[in-house]
C-alpha cells in the first residue's frame, strides 16, 4: 500500500515536514488548577492539572519533592479500533509512566515537598500521535496552573513512510509505515525528554529526524505560547507598578 | 511594552530576583507565567507557600487530639495548638492567624488566632494580594473609606469582610483581582467606588 502520492506529498496532501492543523486552548476547565484542550489534526486531547496537594496514598510521600501523578487514558469512544472499556490498560500505563518522567524533569518538584501534582490527559479522539499531543497539552495546563517549570515542553513524532522521513505521523502512517518515533523535547535546552522508537531507523535517519523535530518544535511552541497569552491577555494594558 | 512570558522564556537581568524567575548558567528564565514591562516582571499565577510572620486567613478542617488542622488555600495545611486557644473551634470556622514557624517541608504552625463570625470570605490568587493592599496600604484604606467595611487581608489570598457595604466591597475586590496588573488602579478604583455609590444612593 502506497503511503505517499506520486508527487511525493502525503495522503492528506501534506509535505514531509508539514504538521497537521494545530489548535491549543488554555484554561478550558473551571475547577482544575490548570487545563488545556489540544486539537491536532483529528486528535483531541484534554489535559487538566490539580494540586499540589496532599499525597494519596500517604505512604508514597516524599519529604524532598513533589510527586507527579500523570494519567494518560483513551476514552472508549476515541478510536476507530477497539480500545475496550475505559480504564487503564498496558499501553496507557506505559504512556502515563513516560509522561511522568517528562514532567519530573521539567517541574521544580523540590519546591513543593510532601505534595503531589495530578496531571490528567484524556484522549477524546485519536488519530496517531496522541502521546505527544497529550504531553504538549499537559505542559500548557501545568503552566496555566502556575506550577514552576524549567521550560514549556512540546512533542511531535517523526517516522519513515515509504522510505522517506516524515514529521507528525497520522494513524495510517503510524500503523502502516516503516517506523515511528515520538519525541518530547525542551526547546530551550534542546534536551530530549522522551524518545521511543517503533520499527527501525538508521543512525543517520535518527539524526535527520531529530533535526526535523527541532524545526517543528518552533511552530508548536509558538502555538502553546499563544494559547497562554490569549488566556492572560486581559491583563495586558498599562504599566506595571 | 507589556509581554506575557511563559516558562523557559528569558527574563532581563534586572528582574533576576523576582518571583517566578530561576537562573541557570548565568542567565535568567521564567518558571511561571509572568508579565514583563520595562525590565520588571510580576507573576500572573502562583501558589501561596507559608512564610514566617505572615498573617493568613484559614478554615478549620479537622479537630485533633491537641489542636486543629487549618486549610490555608495552599498546598500546605496549618496547625493550631489547643494551648494557644481560649475557646474551642468548630470545623468550618474562619480564623485569622499568624505563621510562627515553618518547618523544612513548608508546614506552618499558627498562633494569634482570632475567630471570625458573620461577614464574608473572598478568595483571590495569592499573587494578587499586594495589589489589594496597595502601596503603603493605600488601596485597603480606599476600600475601607468608601464601603465602611472592615477588611482583613490574609497573605494566602483570602480576604474577610465585615460590616459596611459588603456587596460593594466584594465587587471592588473582584475588580482589583481582575485588573491587578494594570496601572493607575487606585485612581480607577476610586472612580469606580464613587460611581457605584452614586448609582446605588438613588435606589435608597
Amino acid at each position: 500500500m502506497a503511503l505517499l502520492n506520486k508527487d511525493g506529498s502525503r495522503l492528506d496532501g501534506r509535505g514531509v515536514t508539514d504538521l497537521r492543523p494545530l489548535k491549543i486552548t488554555a484554561g478550558v476547565l473551571n475547577r482544575a488548577a490548570g487545563s488545556c484542550l489540544i486539537e491536532w489534526g483529528r486528535n483531541k486531547v484534554l489535559a487538566a492539572v490539580y494540586g499540589p496537594h496532599e499525597v494519596f496514598p500517604k505512604h508514597l510521600t516524599n519529604p524532598r519533592r513533589a510527586l507527579i501523578n500523570a494519567r494518560y487514558i483513551m476514552a472508549p469512544f476515541s478510536s476507530q479500533e477497539e480500545h475496550g472499556r475505559s480504564g487503564p490498560n498496558r499501553r496507557s500505563i506505559e504512556i502515563s509512566k513516560v509522561a511522568r518522567h517528562v514532567f519530573e524533569n521539567v517541574v521544580f518538584t523540590e519546591r513543593f515537598p510532601k505534595t503531589m501534582i495530578d496531571v490528567h490527559m484524556e484522549v477524546l479522539q485519536s488519530d496517531g500521535g496522541t502521546r505527544v499531543s497529550a504531553i504538549t497539552a499537559a505542559s500548557v495546563a501545568l503552566a496555566d496552573a502556575g506550577i514552576p517549570m524549567r521550560d514549556l515542553v512540546c512533542g511531535v513524532s517523526v517516522g519513515r513512510v515509504d522510505g522517506k522521513l516524515v514529521v507528525d505521523l497520522d494513524k495510517y502512517e503510524d500503523n502502516l509505515g516503516e517506523s515511528d518515533v515520538p519525541v518530547v523535547i525542551s526547546p530551550r535546552t534542546k534536551e530530549l525528554l522522551l524518545f521511543q522508537l517503533d520499527g527501525l531507523l538508521s543512525k543517520k535517519e535518527v539524526s535527520e529526524g531529530l533535526d526535523m523535530i527541532f524545526e517543528a518544535a518552533n511552530v508548536i511552541r509558538e502555538k502553546q505560547v499563544q494559547a497562554l497569552a490569549d488566556k492572560f491577555k486581559d491583563v495586558d494594558s498599562g504599566d506595571l507598578q | 511594552m507589556k509581554k506575557v512570558l511563559v516558562p523557559g522564556d528569558e527574563v532581563p537581568g534586572s528582574a533576576s530576583n523576582a518571583d517566578g524567575v530561576y537562573s541557570e548558567n548565568g542567565k535568567h528564565y521564567a518558571s511561571t507565567i509572568l508579565l514583563e514591562s520595562n525590565g520588571r516582571v510580576v507573576p500572573l499565577k502562583g501558589y501561596y507557600v507559608p512564610i514566617r510572620g505572615d498573617y493568613v486567613i484559614g478554615i478549620v478542617t479537622e479537630e485533633r487530639f491537641s489542636g486543629y488542622t487549618i486549610d490555608l488555600n495552599s498546598p500546605y495545611e496549618g496547625q493550631i495548638s489547643s494551648r494557644d486557644l481560649r475557646e474551642e473551634l468548630q470545623i468550618g470556622d474562619v480564623v485569622s492567624a499568624k505563621v510562627v514557624s515553618v518547618n523544612e517541608v513548608n508546614e506552618p504552625v499558627l498562633t494569634e488566632v482570632r475567630l471570625f463570625s458573620g461577614g464574608e470570605l473572598l478568595e483571590v490568587d495569592a499573587v494578587k494580594i499586594p495589589r489589594v493592599i496597595g502601596k503603603n496600604g493605600s488601596m485597603l484604606q480606599l476600600l475601607k473609606e468608601y464601603t465602611g467595611a472592615d477588611v482583613f487581608v490574609g497573605k494566602n489570598g483570602r480576604i474577610y469582610l465585615r460590616n459596611g457595604n459588603l456587596a460593594l466591597a466584594s465587587l471592588a475586590i473582584m475588580k482589583i483581582s481582575r485588573e491587578a496588573h494594570s496601572s493607575g488602579l487606585t485612581d480607577r478604583m476610586m472612580e469606580f467606588l464613587t460611581q457605584e455609590l452614586r448609582n446605588n444612593g438613588d435606589k435608597k
